[in-house]
């Protein structure tokens, strides 16, 4: 008597019910009973699911590393008085074990970016050292060449060393 | 008015991380509770789902990164009302998370074309060590009810996953999965007989 049900709805009720007592059955060690009308075939997969897809937990590695993780990400939201922003772009992320890695395409928390002020920082440094060396050289191609009687006295107060080329001679103190 | 009022007091009572999910709110340092009461359950989702240690570890961080980080608006999107024959684990914080979860594996999917038809090598380990013939027997068995789950369609396994791993109750798989309860009931059902048919078991 299915009282109008699809007979498929009525077996899965069944099925359903039945389910509820397996898994209360876990938490009191108690054998579930199954009722008559139920599919033989469904009670015997249930019992072998039920026995076979058991729980995995995480490495505790990665829990402790996680629960780090989410500290900081905590933080961060006390600072900012609101929520995190989730960037979908490519960004340097700081990955478990403290070691530095990309993460492309990946969802990271943009303020959870621990390593891009060190990366500005960085680019910031290099900016500056190009900029004097390139101020340098054009110091030096700009700089006027001595005036030819400087370069004479100079070079009457000095001595060549064999197998060298005249800008090259060091000045050798007169004995 | 009295309706709504009483309404939210439903979900005040049924709601057992009710008062976890408001320190969590007031003080996202506390959301570290909620975080140790569901890690391995949705690592165990996410690992079902993928078939792999490093891609579940991916999909868990993910998933916690995110309900963090959309928690204030968790009563504005709440409303996820498990009935009252629901499991004692009913919460409605719990089908919110595995909400994100699915939608973070689904990406996962979609993004490495992983499939869980993996060795499930942790998760088969059963037996003591000394009796290496009941282990390998164990792992055998493990594999083979594993591999008849992976066969099914995506709604069917998640559902199966969600009842039989998570112990989720039909409202709460329902509520996850964006369909009926009668749909998911018959969806279950379908599972069980086509894995007793792969399984050849009871037919």
């Amino acid at each position: 008597m299915t009282f109008g049900w699809p007979p498929d709805e009525v077996d899965a009720l069944r099925t359903d019910r039945y389910l509820d007592a397996l898994l209360e059955s876990a938490r009191t060690a108690a054998d579930a009973p199954a009722p008559s009308e139920l599919d033989p075939a469904v009670r015997h997969s249930a019992r072998r699911l039920r026995r076979e897809l058991v729980r995995v937990h995480p490495s505790f590695r990665f829990e402790e590393q996680l629960s780090r993780r989410l500290a900081d990400a905590a933080a961060t939201i006390d600072r900012a008085g609101g929520g995190l922003r989730l960037d979908r772009s490519p960004v340097v992320g700081r990955r478990f074990g403290g070691e530095p890695s990309l993460e492309s395409g990946r969802s990271v928390p943009a303020s959870l970016q621990a390593r891009r002020p060190l990366l500005v920082g960085g680019a910031v440094a290099s900016a500056a050292i190009s900029l004097a060396g390139a101020a340098f050289v054009v110091a030096r191609r700009r700089s006027r060449p001595a005036p030819p009687m400087r370069r004479a006295v100079l070079a009457a107060h000095s001595r060549f060393v064999p197998g060298r080329r005249a800008s090259r001679a060091r000045r050798v103190p007169l004995a | 008015m009295f309706r709504r009022a009483r309404r939210s007091s439903d979900v005040r009572r049924l709601d057992l991380d009710r008062p976890l999910v408001e320190a969590a709110q007031r003080d996202p340092a506390r959301f570290e509770a909620l975080y140790r009461k569901y890690v391995a359950q949705v690592y165990s989702f996410a690992f079902y789902e993928l078939g792999d240690h490093h891609a579940a570890e991916d999909a868990t961080e993910q998933t916690f990164l995110r309900a963090l980080a959309a928690l204030p608006r968790f009563e504005e999107r709440g409303g996820l009302r498990p009935r009252h024959d629901a499991s004692p684990d009913a919460s409605t914080f719990r089908v919110w998370l595995f909400q994100i979860a699915r939608h973070v594996i689904a990406n996962e999917r979609r993004h490495d074309r992983r499939h869980p038809t993996a060795a499930l090598e942790s998760a088969a380990v059963v037996a003591g060590p000394d009796d290496l013939e009941a282990a390998t027997l164990d792992r055998a068995a493990a594999s083979a009810a594993w591999s008849a789950v992976a066969h099914l369609p995506d709604d069917r396994r998640r559902a199966v996953i969600l009842r039989f791993v998570d112990e989720m109750s039909t409202s709460e798989i329902a509520a996850v999965l964006g369909r009926s309860e009668g749909a998911v009931r018959v969806l279950i059902h379908r599972a069980l007989l086509a894995v007793a048919r792969e399984l050849g078991e009871g037919t």
